[in-house]
């Protein structure tokens, strides 16, 4: 499979229309009301404007390009020390907007290929892809230790490999290896058989999606592995019948959107698969008046935007030929494919629930920390991080923060863990599966 | 790490750790990379350390330990201002001031706000804003730092009703290139007065305007205003530089207007074209808007009424002037902050690629049309835009009158044509009596060229009194 991902020196002419003019520092809108806070994670923590939002990183990327910089040990620390948020990618309006995660990501791969990167602890994780097919070094049989409850309870879920359905259930490694995590595929496989869908799972032949090693610059293990699930799904589409691939992971739900589109064969292995995050698909079963709410919850939450089904998902309009103004230009942006109302709304169908917004939301939502492989590379940090985070959402009164990520969700309760935070973090679909009941 | 691998650790840098920390002090080229260029045709130079600092005795300590040193200090907030002003012209020790953000006070009543030198224009007005209060927001991004605008004598929306920024500070601390810490305005005599720097000796001129080169700002008063409910704001166009002109001097004398800006048809476009695009023939060469805000509809119609007066005026005199019509959220836009919705210097210069800069100037008004007509010209014979403003000060004829010129710094001879074109310009304007203002070095030189002696042997003694070493970001001044 021929796939097109971008090398640093490709993306040359981009990293030459950053004016470092450092708009990129800070979530701003002047309203009225005006607002104001940090966006960049790395920025908040380590402060030198090599660290500070993409007017930073493209400063090392014009270093290394233009042979000032090599990759030693404190440079490839600061590149890694960013969660490739796209915080910075919101506030942006120049030319390379459309293409600053790729620019960090493509010097991470540069580091790769020269042998240089990634870091250390990132080995373990591509390592771990290679011998796992997954980053967690968890044995394949522990991949369904989540799904054993159902089938004590005799009511297992299908295997997709073996049987038809119309749905694919795709868990992700961390909501299938992860303790605190298994909470996620759980409710979703429970609110799935409580409504009647027809969904099965890969079980131990489901491998990682490659999002984390395309995210340290491992796009050698991120072909690997993505050439296999397209072919995968193309197979299971042709011969049991999948056309919805459903995800609770916002990381895979980014890497088959987003990342798998590179491939060159990409429309015609998904020709026919139509691929949504589970708080799309819950939020069009609630229009259709198939969501039945039958309990409530009283409590105060707040929800967190994961990066991943946010603005990662824009769409970039890019005057690639300069018929409209000039080639390469940057022309607009469009958040439809944005997962922002979707939960919001989902939460706010349930009764008793009061919503609460944090400042920092939707596009300007600040990163749990836990992305870009700083949860790896840099637990201590990713957990203080998602520390700010859980205190923000502390300041709305809230007492549960909700997300729609498996990865956040465990950022996130490790930062309140941190601080001794009363805050429950809990997904969207924990939620929904408290207050929805078997259909009869 | 074994002791044959181990990175040989410099002296300074374990001092300046040792003052502020081992994390925030850094020689890694790549931290130091990062702050070796900014958006101007300035000449990228590498700091050798940079430090971060978080409290006044910090500045403190690293200014002592580099007055005894003998290292050069260049003071930095945000890097944004496009005259490479935070560029170190001998290395030395880069003092990134972000991290002392705190707004310490907003007194209502006295209508200050008392800031440190990390605070952004972002975060003032989201502070303002909740108070009912404004201040004159520059085009800068909105990361840019409040008081580096302001000892840099700065501009704002609000120049044509209270001055430059630089006239709206009310007092200062400042710590001194050998370590001491002193305080400027009402400050210095009360510590809890920030109100003014009159009727004392007006030694906040020791700090403003010097490009770093004495001392370090660590707190400073700024006057802060009420911000009236009504918008208002004039439109204009015309199709001569001495018609504009001769509105623009007719309506200030009536002092009425917040700004009172014009725009050549180059700058109205963002981005500006480039490389230079000759207009269209039916569109105006100038545009103007003047924003006015009022308390009430009755004052409001009155200073329109006044305008269109001002305007019916300018006719009789066989102006092309026109009053022209754009949208309220266009308009608006004139009036705020830059963020996303209106876009700012950085949206100036997209086009070009990555560059710009400046012949920034003040200039008296009666010479804007003279020194235009040969900005033209040479902005055009280097194929540049005469993407050129022209702002009106507190109600006195002079006033900015700047060229904004992008560029693509990704070529070397592109960068050099500007620096060329805009150095050529500059001259232009300092023999009508202009003066160019956040000067990058090359400027400095011909403003001094120019220079009386007895300015030059002043400016050098207060140099040498309060930085006897030279150790603060030496070069700048081109003395």
């Amino acid at each position: 499979m021929e796939w097109d991902i971008a090398s640093l020196e490709d993306l040359e002419h981009y990293i030459w229309r950053c004016t470092a003019c450092g708009t990129c520092k800070v979530a701003y809108d002047f309203g009225p009301p005006s607002t104001c806070a940090p966006i960049c994670p790395a920025g908040t923590e380590f402060g030198f404007e090599g660290n500070m939002s993409s007017k930073g990183k493209i400063a090392f990327a014009r270093g290394i390009l233009d042979g000032t910089l090599e990759f030693d040990e404190e440079l490839l620390d600061d590149m890694y020390r960013c969660t490739i948020c796209g915080g910075c990618q919101n506030q942006c309006q120049l030319d390379h907007k459309p293409f600053i995660p790729e620019i960090m990501e493509a010097m991470r791969r540069k580091a790769v290929e020269a042998g240089k990167g990634p870091l250390p602890l990132h080995k373990n994780l591509t390592q771990s892809l290679k011998d796992y097919n997954n980053p967690y070094q968890g044995p394949r049989r522990l991949r369904t230790d989540w799904a054993r409850p159902f089938k004590k309870a005799k009511k297992p879920i299908k295997n997709i490999m073996k049987e038809p359905a119309e749905a694919l259930f795709y868990v992700g490694c961390t909501g299938a290896f992860n303790q605190q995590a298994r909470a996620i595929p759980t409710a979703t496989a429970s609110l799935f058989q409580k409504l009647g869908l027809d969904f099965g799972i890969l079980g131990d032949n489901e491998v990682c999606c490659g999002s984390t090693a395309m995210r340290v610059g491992d796009a050698e293990e991120f072909k690997r592995l993505a050439t296999h699930n397209l072919e995968l799904f193309k197979k299971l589409h042709d011969e049991q019948g999948v056309n919805t691939i459903i995800t609770s992971c916002a990381g895979c739900y980014r890497a088959i959107k987003k990342d798998y589109i590179l491939s060159q064969d990409y429309d015609q292995m998904m020709d026919g698969i139509r691929v949504v995050h589970t708080a799309q698909y819950l939020h069009e079963l609630m229009q259709k008046g198939e969501l039945p709410i039958t309990g409530e919850l009283k409590t105060k939450i707040t929800y967190h935007d994961p990066c991943h089904i946010g603005r990662h998902l824009n769409k970039f309009e890019v005057d690639t030929e300069g018929s409209e103004l000039w080639p390469g230009a940057y022309l607009g942006m469009s958040e439809e494919d944005c997962i922002y109302e979707e939960p919001r709304e989902l939460l706010a169908a349930i009764p008793g629930v009061e919503f609460m917004e944090m400042e920092r939301n939707r596009s300007n939502s600040y990163c749990c920390g836990g992305g870009g492989g700083v949860m790896t590379g840099f637990g201590e940090w990713a957990a203080k991080n998602a520390s700010l985070r859980v205190e923000e959402g502390m300041g709305t009164g809230a007492e549960v923060m909700a997300s729609t990520c498996p990865f956040c969700n465990f950022n996130l309760g490790s930062g309140a863990q941190r601080i001794q935070s009363p805050m429950k973090i809990m997904d969207v679909v924990e939620l929904l599966d408290q207050v929805i009941t078997e259909q009869e | 790490m074994d002791t044959a691998t181990a990175k040989k650790v410099d002296p300074v840098l374990l001092q300046l750790q040792g003052i502020v920390g081992e994390k925030n002090a850094s020689d890694a080229k790549h931290i130091r990379y990062a702050y070796s260029y900014d958006l101007s045709f300035v000449e990228p130079k590498l700091p050798d350390y940079v430090v971060m600092v978080q409290n006044v005795e910090q500045v403190q300590e690293v200014l002592k330990f580099a007055n005894q040193e003998k290292i050069p200090v260049i003071p930095y907030t945000a890097g944004t201002n496009i005259g490479g002003l935070c560029i170190p012209e001998r290395g030395g020790i880069l003092m990134d001031l972000k991290q002392m953000n705190k707004i310490i006070d907003i007194d209502v009543a006295d209508g200050v706000a008392v800031i440190e030198p990390g605070v952004s224009h972002a975060q003032l007005a989201a502070e303002l804003t909740k108070l009912g209060l404004r201040f004159g927001w520059p085009v800068g991004p909105p990361s840019a730092s409040v008081s580096s605008c302001a000892i840099s004598h700065g501009i704002g929306g609000l120049n044509a009703r209270y001055g430059l920024q630089s006239q709206e500070i009310t007092s200062m601390e400042v710590v001194l290139p050998t370590g001491e810490l002193v305080r400027v305005g009402s400050c210095a005599i009360q510590k809890n007065a920030w109100h003014s720097t009159l009727p004392l000796p007006k030694l906040d001129g020791l700090f403003k305007g010097w490009l770093g080169s004495s001392g370090v700002v660590t707190k400073m008063g700024v006057n802060v205003h009420p911000a009236p409910p009504l918008l208002k704001i004039f439109t204009v166009s015309c199709e001569t530089v001495e018609e504009m002109y001769s509105y623009m001097f007719n309506l200030s004398n009536y002092e009425i207007c917040d700004d009172i800006t014009a725009v050549s048809w180059w700058l109205s476009q963002v981005p500006i074209p480039y490389p230079y695009t000759p207009k269209p023939d039916d569109a105006a060469e100038w545009n103007s808007y003047a924003t006015t805000f009022s308390w009430t509809e009755a004052e409001r119609d009155a200073r329109a009424e006044i305008w269109e007066k001002v305007v019916a005026e300018e006719k009789a005199k066989g102006s092309s002037i026109e009053i022209t019509h754009y949208p309220e959220e266009a308009l608006k836009g004139r009036t705020q902050l830059p963020s996303q919705v209106v876009g700012s210097t950085k949206n100036y210069c997209k086009q070009g690629g990555a560059g710009i800069s400046w012949p920034g100037t003040f200039t008296p008004a009666k010479k804007w049309a003279p020194v235009y007509t040969r900005w033209r010209e040479i902005l055009i014979g280097h194929n540049l835009s005469p993407s050129v403003r022209m702002s009106m000060y507190r109600g006195v004829h002079y006033g900015m009158l700047r060229a904004m010129i992008p560029f693509n710094k990704q070529s070397k001879e592109e960068t050099e044509n500007a620096r060329q074109a805009i150095v050529e310009c500059l001259r232009v304007d300092l023999d009508e009596g202009g003066i160019p203002y956040k000067p990058p070095v090359d400027f400095a030189k011909e403003i001094n060229l120019r220079a009386d002696q007895g300015y030059l042997m002043l400016l050098k003694r207060v140099k040498n009194m309060l930085d006897p070493n030279d150790i603060m970001n030496p070069g700048k001044l081109g003395i």
